[in-house]
Formats: C-alpha cells, sequence, structure tokens
C-alpha cells in the first residue's frame, strides 16, 4: 500500500476544520454531564439566545455571541450576532452530546433553530431549523434541550390544541430528524395523580433516572403578568408536580406532589451523591429529591428563597461543581442568592446580592470563579418603564463577593431580551494554520 | 506492502490535526468509568427507540478486501464502536473493546442469542491502521470461530469521514504544550447498537457503557425479532470489491 499525498493533504483539509470543530470547551453544570469536551477553566464565549422586540434593532430573535476572556481585546464586547427572522419567544438553548451544535427553541413559534458553535465559536452559524415539532407531536413550546448520546430530548410546555400545560417530551436524533415521543403522565401513579405538565429536564445516567418538573401553558406564558396574577382561575393552572421516569425504558415510574410550579433540575453529580434540587417559582422554596437507603426516592422542601409570602419567583438555579453550593436568581426583587449546600437536607442561604430591577437566568463558569446573569425572563411576564432592564452582567466570584465584571447593555444596543447562556471557548493555542503547516511539512 | 514511515508519522499528525484540541482552561481530567446503581429493565419490557439508519459505504477488512458496510451492520444484531489500535487511554478504546469482550462472553453463552449477534470495531485512522495493523490487533478478540467480530478500517481517510458524520462520531487529535499534534486522538468514545434492519437503536457513551444494560438491550432486539426476518442467523454475505 502507497501512502497517497493527495489523501494525507485531503486529511488536512478536514484535519484543519475540525481543529476548530472540537473547540467548544467551557461549561457550566447544568449540562448533560456525560457530553464530550467540558472545560473547567476559562471560556472565551457566552452565547446568549435573545428575544427579539419589536422595534429595537432588526425586532429578530438572535444569538448574540460575547467575548468572555480577560484576555481578548475584545472582552465583555458582543462580536457577533445571528438573527432569525421573526420573533418566536426565545427562551431555552442546549448542547449536542459532541457540543459541536447548540439547539435553541421559541415558545411562541415552537421552532428549534439549530447553530454551530464548533466550527467556529466565535462566530456561530444557523445550520437548520427543525419547525415540525407541533406537527410531528402535538406540543408546543419547545423549552429544555437535554443531549443523550446521539440524540435531543426536548422538554416542552404546551400542546396545539388547548394550549394549556398538559404536554410531553420529544426526542430528535441529532441529524434534526424526529424519534419519539412521550406523553407527561397525567394518570395516577402510586396512589398521585400527574398534572400532565412539563418544564425542565435533568438525566443522571449511573441511576438511570430522568426527572422532569412542570410549569405552564402557553396561554399562561404567553399572556401579561398583570394581567395573569389577577386571574384566579388561571393561576390555577400551573404545575405542580416532579416526575420521576426510567430513562431506559422511557416509562413514568413515580410522581412527587410538589407544589408552585417547579422550574429548573440539577443533579448532584460527584460519586456517592443520590439526590438533584430543584426551586418552585411560586411558593420560593428549595426542594430536595433524595434516594434513600432502601432506594426509594422521595421529595420535600428544604429551604425557603427569600420572603415567600413576597412571591420574590425564583426563576433560574445554577449547581456548584462540587454540588456543595446553588446560585438562585429571584426575578420580582433582582436579587442573586447563593446558598450552601454542604448538608442538601438543610441548605443555607450565605450570601445575596440586588444584581438588576429584574434578573432571570444565572449560570456559574465550572471553576466557580465567574457567575453570569441576564435580565428576561418572558417578553409578556418582563417588567416595565424604567425597571425593564435588559442586560448580561458578569460577575467575578472569591467565595465572598459578586464584583462586577463587565456588563452589556441590551436595550442600548438594540439587541432585545436576553435570556439563556451557553458558554464555550476556542480550542485552539496554537493557530491551526501552523499545525497544518507542520503536518504539511511532515507529509513531505 | 510498504509504507514510509515519515508518511505514517504525517497520518498520525493530520489526525491529531483532526481532534485539534487543547483545553481552553484546566485539562478537565480523565473520564470516569461509568457507575451502575440501578436495577436495569428486563429485556423485553421496554422499546428501544429508532434512532437513525446507516449510509452505506465501503470499508476494508483485516484481510484488505473491499466490504460494505451495510454488509456489516445487518441481519444480525451488530454493536459497532471506533477504536485506533494504538489508543492508549485505559478509558478509551481499551475500555470499549474489554466491555465488548465482557458482552461476547455472555452473549455466546446464552443459547438464544446464538449466531445473531456480531460485534464491528471501525479504525478512526486508516492510514496507520492498515488491513494488517487491525489484524493484529483483532487477534486476541477473534479468537472464537463461533462468534463474529469484525475488525475494519479505510482505504483512505475522505472514505471514512462520511462514516464519521453519519455515526456522529467526533474525533481530533491532542496537542502537546508546544502546540504540536500528538499521536492521541480525542474522540468521545461512543458504540452503536444496531438491529438486523440496519437502524441504530441506542447509543452508549461512557456514561452509559453498562455491560448488563447493554446485554439487555441486545436481548431485547432479539425478542423484538422473535423468529421472524430479522433473526437472521449466520454470517453475513461480504460484498468484495477490487483489492485497494
Amino acid at each position: 500500500m502507497r501512502i497517497d499525498n493527495r489523501s494525507v493533504l485531503s486529511f488536512l483539509v478536514a484535519a484543519i476544520l475540525t481543529i476548530v470543530t472540537a473547540a467548544a470547551y467551557a461549561d457550566e453544570t447544568c449540562n448533560s454531564p456525560y457530553m464530550t469536551g467540558l472545560i473547567k477553566g476559562q471560556e472565551d464565549f457566552v452565547h446568549v439566545w435573545t428575544l427579539g422586540v419589536l422595534g429595537m434593532g432588526d425586532g429578530s430573535d438572535k444569538l448574540v455571541t460575547v467575548d468572555a476572556n480577560p484576555a481578548s481585546k475584545s472582552y465583555g464586547k458582543v462580536i457577533d450576532k445571528i438573527s432569525v427572522g421573526g420573533r418566536g419567544e426565545a427562551h431555552h438553548m442546549g448542547f449536542t452530546d459532541d457540543r459541536k451544535y447548540l439547539w435553541a427553541g421559541g415558545l411562541d413559534d415552537s421552532k428549534i433553530h439549530v447553530f454551530d458553535v464548533g466550527t467556529n465559536p466565535a462566530h456561530p452559524t444557523l445550520v437548520r431549523t427543525i419547525d415540525n415539532l407541533s406537527a410531528k407531536t402535538g406540543y408546543v413550546g419547545p423549552h429544555t434541550f437535554y443531549a443523550l448520546p446521539g440524540r435531543m430530548v426536548i422538554g416542552n410546555l404546551s400542546n396545539a390544541a388547548s394550549k394549556d400545560g398538559v404536554t410531553g417530551l420529544a426526542v430528535y436524533n441529532n441529524k434534526g430528524d424526529f424519534v419519539k415521543k412521550y406523553d407527561m403522565p397525567a394518570s395516577e401513579i402510586k396512589q398521585l395523580k400527574g398534572d400532565g405538565y412539563g418544564y425542565d429536564i435533568a438525566v443522571n445516567p449511573a441511576k438511570n433516572a430522568l426527572l422532569t418538573s412542570s410549569f405552564t401553558g402557553w396561554n399562561n406564558y404567553m399572556r401579561d403578568l398583570g394581567e395573569l396574577i389577577k386571574d384566579p382561575e388561571a393561576m390555577k393552572h400551573f404545575g405542580n408536580t416532579l416526575v420521576m421516569w426510567n430513562l431506559k425504558s422511557m416509562q413514568p415510574e413515580q410522581i412527587f406532589a410538589v407544589p408552585g410550579a417547579p422550574l429548573e433540575i440539577r443533579w448532584a453529580l460527584p460519586d456517592g451523591q443520590n439526590w438533584a434540587i430543584t426551586a418552585t417559582a411560586l411558593t420560593s422554596q428549595l426542594w430536595l429529591v433524595k434516594r434513600d437507603a432502601r432506594g426509594a426516592w422521595a421529595a420535600k422542601d428544604v429551604a425557603a428563597i427569600g420572603d415567600p409570602a413576597k412571591i420574590p419567583l425564583p426563576v433560574d438555579i445554577s449547581i456548584t461543581a462540587d454540588a456543595k453550593g446553588l446560585w438562585v436568581n429571584t426575578f420580582m426583587d433582582g436579587t442573586t442568592h447563593y446558598f450552601d449546600l454542604t448538608d442538601p437536607e438543610h441548605p443555607k442561604q450565605t450570601y445575596a446580592k440586588h444584581t438588576g430591577s429584574q434578573v432571570n437566568m444565572v449560570s456559574q463558569s465550572w471553576d466557580g470563579h465567574r457567575v453570569y446573569i441576564t435580565s428576561s425572563l418572558l417578553s409578556k411576564w418582563d417588567k416595565k418603564g424604567k425597571d425593564n432592564e435588559q442586560f448580561l452582567r458578569a460577575f467575578q466570584w472569591d467565595g465572598h463577593e459578586l464584583s462586577p465584571a463587565f456588563e452589556v447593555d441590551f436595550a442600548k444596543e438594540q439587541l432585545g431580551r436576553p435570556h439563556h447562556m451557553k458558554f464555550t471557548a476556542n480550542a485552539q493555542r496554537v493557530a491551526p494554520a501552523v499545525g497544518a503547516s507542520t503536518a504539511t511539512a511532515s507529509a513531505r | 506492502m510498504r509504507r514510509s514511515r515519515g508518511a505514517a508519522g504525517a497520518a498520525a499528525t493530520a489526525l491529531c490535526l483532526a481532534a485539534g484540541l487543547n483545553l481552553a482552561g484546566e485539562d478537565p481530567g480523565k473520564a470516569t468509568a461509568p457507575r451502575m446503581e440501578f436495577v436495569p429493565p428486563p429485556p423485553g419490557s421496554y422499546t428501544l427507540q429508532s434512532i437513525q439508519r446507516i449510509s452505506d459505504a465501503v470499508l476494508l477488512d483485516s484481510a484488505g478486501r473491499a466490504v460494505r458496510l451495510s454488509a456489516l451492520t445487518q441481519g444480525k444484531i451488530t454493536l459497532l464502536t471506533f477504536f485506533y489500535t494504538y489508543c492508549a487511554d485505559p478509558l478509551g478504546c481499551p475500555f470499549a473493546h474489554t466491555t465488548l469482550a465482557n458482552l461476547r462472553d455472555r452473549v455466546t453463552a446464552d443459547r438464544a442469542l446464538a449466531g445473531r449477534v456480531r460485534f464491528v470495531s471501525v479504525s478512526l485512522d486508516p492510514t496507520h491502521d492498515t488491513p494488517a495493523a487491525i489484524a493484529s490487533y483483532g487477534q486476541e478478540f477473534t479468537a472464537d470461530p463461533e462468534f463474529e467480530w469484525r475488525f475494519v478500517t479505510a482505504r483512505r481517510v475522505p472514505e471514512l469521514l462520511p462514516v464519521l458524520d453519519d455515526f456522529g462520531q467526533d474525533v481530533s487529535v491532542d496537542l502537546d504544550q508546544y502546540g504540536r499534534a500528538t499521536r492521541t486522538l480525542h474522540h468521545m468514545l461512543k458504540m452503536f447498537l444496531i438491529d438486523a434492519h440496519g437502524e441504530v437503536r441506542e447509543i452508549y457513551t461512557l456514561a452509559f457503557l453498562q455491560p448488563q444494560v447493554i446485554f439487555n438491550d441486545i436481548k431485547t432486539l432479539a425478542l423484538e425479532a422473535g423468529s421472524g426476518p430479522a433473526a437472521v442467523r449466520g454470517r453475513p454475505s461480504v460484498s468484495v470489491q477490487s483489492k485497494p
């Protein structure tokens, strides 16, 4: 067999392309823990899935990329934005298992936009838009995108028929082809009735466990918040359950009564841990789901977040890599809280800071040194007037104090309402061309 | 067969470039072996998803003969993984093959699965992993004539890339502290469970590489196929084309 220089060169071309493909190397702990390329160091970029606002810039939903590396000349600046050509209520995103792509959903138009963030994370590209979710499943409002090997599980919020909160999980393969749907349980399992509502997804492979939470349907999340809270009937239509699924069989096995719309779920991932945690939006509690010595799962409220009587509205959480700390953002009072989770059955708030007039998503870097916050909850739920700040704020965290690092004013820059964030980083310390030249020389 | 050391080195370098990895921050550390803290559901009590069909391609077997991928992924329940012969990561290719060897023993001990299961190991480095190299590497795994375990490579890298793309198998190369390509290929360990019709029904990454679960999945597919056409027995026909 003779080595063909052309084939070597062909591979070099592919190699050069792949150099950048392998780039995504920053993370926070809410991502699927078994994906490739998790990083513990400095992220280079923060991608922000941003709701379009009529009259603000092009008015379209967009993926905004911000330089987050302090060593960069463009640190703290917007370096790229990709509009998707409409306002579909941009909300959450999730990486594929290889972290090459970000799937980003619209809660109103139910479109799923797939961005390539691997080839060049500084400048993502829109490679595909999936618009058959409703046709394939009857569900609308794609919320959580959670990678399983070779495919994406999508947690939805509503359905096309009644647009209430009854919904389910949709599975697509990484090519964007529909695979299967699973309704959220609405019947009784072990003497507890499901509400059929959905929201977040969190998987623990070692326990064959998939845990889901529940929020509300399109009728509520696309309604003005001021009107909604004055409508007692509408306020009855919020999720009150967590569901434990058998991951292998994708069958719901246990329902937990968790009143007040349990939202984001995070598993404690270190060895020996057997619990997950969530926060309820309306009742402002931290809930622990823990397996006892006999192997039975149980859920219980373990701490209040702020003053529940004032409905501070916890909206997002971010757990530390060692599962000993938890960040919680409360939207109404614009506060970022830190809880010590050393004893997960008795979380203790050890820090709180007013970080904005309204704050929504919170994401901590894996190394724990940086915390990022965005402002927007939903287009119809954000505050009005001067309180309608729209920003991405980055902070340094020294274990005692959040210190401002940089801020991007999304209103001033005519970008829109910033919501979900994901981190990526450059793969190379050495320019790909240098490596390619070396390899080419070797080939000769 | 003649092969220059320089070209081989270049190929390894090129492969390394394909990975192109350097960590932007700290090394995330070695992967950990999968934990299994549950009793898996019994075979046949669940349905595996139909994830994707496999596109056909032409590869090379360990005797240097051209073989269609479809001949290796249809007619039997197939476990397919990607590897390279000089992989040294104890939780990489060696771990995959140890797991497969464990599964082979389980499968061969189960009379209901006799002749219905095959394993396929596809090299990620067709330049270095020649048919002779994969034949040598695969010797310890292919000694049992009653069990079909095929080691294959590709004639050239461009013929492998569409296969990797179709499976969604990433590959890249680690760089050393000076930014030079090393001989360590970085890839996400994936194992694909394919039914007798050529449809991927499950994918296992390291966290999911739990032998008992995989064995139950194989049994589930066997039960699903029953004694119908899907339960084809015997070795597949190999489409032999011209020698490379």
